[in-house]
């Protein structure tokens, strides 16, 4: 019996030998299918118009009627909301949430970028002039209209004062003066800026809140207001004017929301909208979940990275859902080179003076940017789903500088470049003038797939230049309190999101005094000045550009920008990933925009079972 | 050899001692198995599946190994990248070719490799990883680390737990009761998020020896109160036996009695406990390299290398990135069945796990 | 009256141990790199302003030892405080203390169920093709890392569309029926239990064996059987009893894990449970949170311990003396 095992066993081994190592060469036969790819025709509606029926002015949608019903589920990455109080918001999902219960007097047309009216009707623009003309008979989701008390106090009371998130004061900031704001009658206001200022139009975007709601917890300080619409608040107790209201909140798993029955929007045969009865939130830790949750048809939209990409467009054909691409995204990923040369409190230079010697020479930086293989990074580690980035704004900006064509990556060029800024290559080792080896440290997020592939990659395109690298993945939170406070170290690789249609929301970034000046912060209460030429003419550009109204003036002032950085490289871009999104076919009216993405029109979207 | 003798009765323990040889004789020869180095990488072959291996050409014959290198192609369409083979010309695996150079055994400076091809042929047996990496290559080097760890924070365990618990055991009182109270508020804390609080906090500037050392101290860190308490009680029953009364008479110190007469008496206990708790630190570096927290790119180890297989596409497309989490399984469950058969020999009576 | 003292010398004993606890934990997160505010200071749109009131919030800009005493100034009050994002801690273990008790009385409810009568019968069985086979097997499940085994299990609920993928309740949960309701969390429970209830089974199944083992090689057991009496009668009333005596001492540390949970399995997951909050806290170093959460887990580990004892000295007489 035993023996019979024992035979039978070593059979077994003997067959996945034989399995394993005597394989025939027969040619793979390669499938010639040519795959057909329908490029997508998206038939944008016209605007929204205004409609006036009974004395109410509704907002129509000029989009296809669709029916009634249904729900949408997506999802949200992350922990979820931490307040729903629009005016206290400091995260992503936060605002989104707050900002679906919540609409600003104007909003961004999602095609033109151009701003529009929303909750006003019209607005006037006569010099430092704003006049609001709000909608008539509309009302919030407990029946009280909205009007221009609820205007004036979301102004007077809350943004002007800094309450919650104090962000849009300060945007809305003239050489340190805040805009006045008269009412003219119920349904008038007028906003008046010390200056002309150009962004000040689309902060109107800010949300307007119900006074007789909000001012009971406002009045008893910032404390209270800060805790006032928590997550945990009763659904039914909020009062909001979006076009959805809150339903439930479950923690750590989904937000869901119904359709609020007195949104101002109607469609074409003059029927209130919103057409879904219900919007869910799954709340997801990470994208490997979302992208399961999508495959177990979960969730209805998913965006796509990288080679889930390819996975799910072959599978489109036979699928249930289209896959749109809506081009570059916002985000970029950028390496930044510290330029510091200021002490800490114990006068220790925060990056070591010799390395600060390299780090602030223009040729040295070049000769990074030449050596970056941004090619390969797009290719690996993007699987192709990315677009090369050279610019300091996103691809898809408006106000893009389109002159700058970037470059292919060339050793020799780099090699020149640290030739000419004198450092010496011996036996594959680069030396600097001063016969130091030049070795630094490079820093990234850690348990991140991507910025750790893209630190190795870096690392051995600058070790090809003789350069040592050591790279250093660190815990998010701890690279982070490196760059803003204690500053010591020298490069790193980092990722942000920017604005497409206001360059002027960077200035954290790129005025001298900015918060996320990474490349050479300075501590707050800073009063010496110490910057260099091109910082001074970037902090000039960008007190300039915010002056200046149109989009003809501000243009140039904003290419020079994007110039003076491509030059200079204190941060030298890498690639920006490509935004693929696929979402249910049976949801109609999508019209994706690569400024909006795929459903910033949720009140217009609607399902259509048969197709 | 007794004791050896009786631990090879168990096939189990004999099959698990065989393979857990094999793999510390593999990863102490990495350098030359391996047909690429630790940091060797090809840019243009990220993700690419493994190589495949012929023995029979393509007219039926009999042939010595061979294989085909890739060529990526992208497809826009797509968005897709796809390995076709470049059949032009064939790459015949040989023995000790000459290839990347490196110290043997950290001495002798060589280029040979066990295996490999010639010049401009690829051969990577386990695909390649996002960096167009040799994950054969790395599992063997990722191995020194991860199958080290273990023992190396044993070394920090043992001495701090067997001198606590025999200083708290032998002199009793209020001595034992403080440093006991110690050891249980450390073991109060859950131990994986001391564990992640710890690694969360190792300072970032470091090399990645440095922070290999560390974590060693940490999973120690974690590790010595249960150890030491459990020693504590061996130590209570042994202090009071005859030698050791003995001992105290003829007037040896009380340091000597506990090093050389009452720790050696546990060294029966000892040594189970280091088998069956290896493989725990094996799986606290592979969770702790899951969260980031563990060894850092590009350094490999199972765990950091096992984060890849994390995503779905990877999963399914790509199964070869799920070898390192096999590696981790194959020793976790040998140093179990070995550790269980050296306790029942060692130790038949007291059968408590650890 | 015994029981009541012990009782009660054993919390006067806790006291210290919390301190040293707290005092241990606080010290590593407050001493750690990380920055709580490391979000906020990343969004381009959040001024230096906000930044300020959120330092002084959190009282980040005080000495270490400041933060400490205000911490535990308002620990002995009863207040946890409030997390870096501003919600209140309390409120946020309240959310995700019944979803991780739920998840671990079921998956300790069934290790024991079916680990102790596995043990024993390994016990009965020494050294024949069954017990190696148990021991074996049981291998197996220690071996894999959790969250590997989870991330398989979810890759099968995604091919098979059996279980859902993640989370403890559907989208739709609160217009099902009672029958509905528990239905759906049943659903959403058996991928998570199945990983828990692998991987702890083992050690389980394992340490019932060898304590099965030691009492059946003891004397009295012997004696029982030279008495004649039935093996069965042997190993359910004399030895079985006995055996289980060291388990109730496990038992106070499985309490203990009732709450601290199984961080990777339900990061993995998604599940809403305290270990996965407790693990973005540490991440984030979101020191209200943990602190709170480790405090936590030390006082059920105490009780457990405690509640372990008192049982223990009820159910054997031989220890009321000790101690």
């Amino acid at each position: 019996m035993k023996r019979i095992f024992t035979v039978i066993f070593l059979l077994i081994l003997v067959g996945i030998f034989l399995k394993v190592f005597v394989k025939q060469d027969i040619p793979q036969k390669i499938s010639d299918k040519i795959v057909r790819h329908d490029l997508q025709e998206i038939n944008y509606p016209p605007d929204e118009k205004n409609v006036t029926i009974n004395g109410i002015d509704y907002l129509q949608s000029q989009a296809p009627v669709g029916n009634f019903g249904g729900e949408l589920i997506i999802s949200t990455i992350g922990e979820g909301p931490k307040t729903f109080n629009p005016c206290n918001t400091k995260d992503a999902t936060s605002s989104s949430m707050a900002g679906l219960l919540y609409d600003g007097l104007v909003t961004t047309n999602p095609r033109t970028g151009k701003v529009m009216p929303l909750l006003a009707k019209e607005f006037d623009i006569n010099g430092n002039d704003y006049i609001i003309h709000l909608r008539h008979g509309i009302k919030w989701t407990d029946g009280n209209p909205i009007t221009a008390d609820d205007v004036m106090y979301t102004y007077n009371e809350i943004v002007f004062k800094g309450l919650g998130n104090p962000s849009t004061m300060d945007a809305m900031k003239v050489e340190g003066k805040l805009p006045e704001l008269v009412k003219l009658d119920d349904y008038t206001v007028k906003f008046t800026t010390p200056k002309p200022f150009a962004p000040f139009l689309r902060q109107l975007s800010y949300p307007i809140v119900p006074k007789h709601y909000f001012k009971p917890y406002s009045d008893k300080g910032e404390s209270v207001f800060n805790a006032f619409l928590s997550p945990n608040t009763p659904p039914k107790e909020i009062v909001s004017s979006g076009a959805f209201q809150l339903k439930e909140y479950v923690a750590a798993q989904r937000v869901v929301f119904v359709r609020n029955p007195n949104y101002y929007k109607i469609n074409l045969k003059d029927e209130k909208l919103p057409y879904l009865n219900k919007l869910v939130y799954m709340i997801v830790g990470d994208t490997n979940n979302e992208i399961l949750k999508f495959e177990a048809k979960e969730i209805d939209v998913l965006s796509l990275r990288g080679s889930n990409v390819a996975r799910y467009k072959i599978r489109e054909p036979e699928s249930d859902y289209v896959i749109y691409n809506l081009g570059p995204d916002t985000g970029t990923l950028f390496l930044v080179i510290n330029l510091n040369n200021r002490k800490n409190k114990d006068g220790k230079p925060y990056v070591n003076p010799m390395k600060h010697k390299w780090f602030a020479n223009r040729d040295f930086r070049a000769a990074i940017d030449w050596a970056v293989d941004r090619k390969n990074m797009v290719q690996n580690i993007a699987s192709g789903v990315a677009e090369p980035l050279f610019t300091a704004e996103s691809l898809n900006s408006i106000y893009l500088n389109k002159y700058i064509k970037g470059h292919p990556c060339d050793l020799d060029v780099a090699r020149k470049s640290l030739e000419k800024a004198g450092f010496i290559n011996k036996d594959g080792k680069l030396y600097d003038a001063d016969g130091n080896r030049v070795e630094f440290d490079l820093y990234t997020n850690a348990g991140n797939l991507e910025r750790e592939a893209l630190g190795v990659m870096v690392k051995q395109d600058l070790e090809n230049l003789g350069m040592k690298v050591n790279f250093k993945p660190v815990e998010f939170n701890s690279l982070v309190n490196k760059l803003t406070n204690t500053h010591d170290w020298d490069m790193a690789i980092m990722g942000l999101t920017g604005s497409p249609l206001e360059p002027h929301d960077g200035k954290n970034v790129w005025t001298s005094s900015g918060s996320l000046h990474m490349f050479n912060q300075r501590p707050a209460g800073y009063n010496i000045d110490d910057r260099l030429d091109w910082e001074k003419e970037l902090d000039e550009i960008f007190s300039e550009g915010a002056l200046k109204l149109t989009f003809e003036e501000r243009k140039p002032l904003y290419d020079r920008y994007q110039t003076i950085i491509y030059n200079q490289k204190p941060i030298i871009y890498l690639y920006s990933p490509t935004r693929i999104t696929a979402i249910r076919k049976k949801f109609k009216n999508v019209f994706p925009t690569s400024l909006s993405g795929l459903i910033y029109n949720l009140d217009e979207i609607y399902i259509d079972e048969e197709s | 050899m007794e004791v050896l003798r009786k631990i090879f009765q168990d096939k189990f323990a004999k099959a698990a001692f065989i393979v857990l040889a094999a793999l510390y004789i593999v990863i102490l020869f990495a350098d030359f198995i391996a047909p690429y180095s630790n940091t060797y990488s090809n840019r243009s072959m990220a993700y690419a599946p493994p190589s495949k291996i012929y023995t029979i050409d393509e007219r039926g014959k009999l042939s010595r190994p061979y294989t085909y290198n890739y060529k990526r192609e992208y497809e826009p369409a797509l968005m897709q990248t796809v390995f076709k083979q470049d059949r032009s010309k064939k790459y015949y695996i040989k023995p000790f070719v000459k290839a990347e150079g490196y110290k043997f055994l950290g001495l002798i400076p060589t280029h040979r490799h066990l295996f490999g091809v010639d010049k401009g042929g690829e051969l990577y047996l386990l695909g390649t990883d996002i960096n167009g990496r040799d994950v054969f290559s790395r599992l063997l080097f990722g191995g020194r680390i991860s199958m080290t760890v273990g023992f190396l924070s044993l070394l920090i365990v043992f001495p701090i737990g067997l001198l606590y618990g025999g200083i708290s055991g032998y002199f009793g009182g209020i001595i034992d009761t403080l440093m006991m109270r110690f050891a249980e508020a450390t073991m109060a804390i859950p131990s994986f998020y001391l564990l992640i609080i710890l690694a969360a906090i190792l300072p970032s500037g470091m090399t990645s020896i440095q922070r290999f050392m560390l974590i060693i101290v940490i999973l120690g860190l974690i590790g010595w109160a249960g150890f030491a308490r459990v020693v504590r009680g061996m130590v209570l029953s042994i202090k009071n036996e005859d030698f050791v009364q003995a001992e105290k008479t003829i007037g040896a110190s009380n340091m000597r009695i506990i090093l050389k007469h009452i720790l050696p008496q546990t060294t029966s206990y000892v040594i189970i406990a280091m088998t069956l708790s290896v493989p725990s630190y094996i799986l606290a570096e592979s969770g702790l390299s899951f969260l980031g927290l563990g060894i850092q790119q590009p350094d490999a180890s199972w765990g950091n290398m096992l984060k890849e297989a994390q995503e779905f596409t990877n999963i399914l497309y790509r199964p070869w990135l799920l070898t390192p989490g096999v590696l981790i399984f194959i020793a976790v469950l040998s140093f179990n069945l070995l550790g269980d058969a050296i306790r029942d020999v060692l130790d038949p009576k007291s059968q408590k796990r650890i | 009256m015994e029981l009541l003292r012990y009782i009660a010398k054993r919390f006067l004993q806790v006291i210290p141990l919390l301190i040293i606890v707290s005092l241990i934990s606080f010290f590593i997160i407050r001493l750690s790199p990380i920055d709580p505010l490391a979000e906020l200071r990343l969004n381009p749109s959040i001024s230096q302003e906000t930044l300020d009131k959120e330092m002084k919030r959190l009282n980040l800009d005080k000495p270490i030892y400041v933060q400490y005493f205000s911490w535990a100034k308002s620990f002995i009050k009863g207040n946890l405080g409030y997390t870096s994002a501003g919600e209140k801690v309390s409120t946020k273990l309240k959310e995700r203390i019944p979803n991780t008790l739920l998840l671990t009385t079921i998956v300790i409810f069934m290790t024991w169920a079916v680990g102790i009568p596995l043990g024993i019968l390994a016990a009965i069985k020494k050294e024949t093709a069954l017990d190696r086979l148990l021991t074996v097997v049981s291998s197996i499940g220690m071996a894999i890392p959790s969250f590997f085994f989870a991330i398989l299990m979810l890759i099968f609920a995604v091919k098979t569309g059996w279980f859902p993928v993640g989370g403890l309740t559907s989208y739709n949960f609160n217009e099902m029926g009672l029958l509905g309701k528990i239905a759906d969390i049943s659903k959403h429970l058996v991928l998570p239990v199945i990983v828990l209830f692998t991987i702890s089974l083992s050690g389980l199944q394992r340490q019932m064996r060898a304590n099965m083992l030691e009492v059946l090689d003891s004397d009295y057991v012997k004696f029982a059987r030279a008495k004649g009496l039935s093996e069965g009668k042997v190993i359910f009333k004399h030895a079985l009893r006995n055996a289980i005596n060291p388990m109730i001492t496990l038992l106070g540390f499985e309490f203990a894990g009732l709450l601290s949970g199984a961080a990777l399995t339900e990061y993995v997951f998604q599940y809403p449970g305290l270990g996965r909050l407790i693990l973005e806290a540490v991440m984030k170093s979101d020191i209200n949170l943990v602190m709170a959460s480790l405090m936590m887990g030390t006082i059920m580990l105490i009780a457990g311990n405690l509640i372990a004892d008192i049982l223990l000295m009820i159910t054997d007489p031989r220890l009321r003396g000790r101690s």
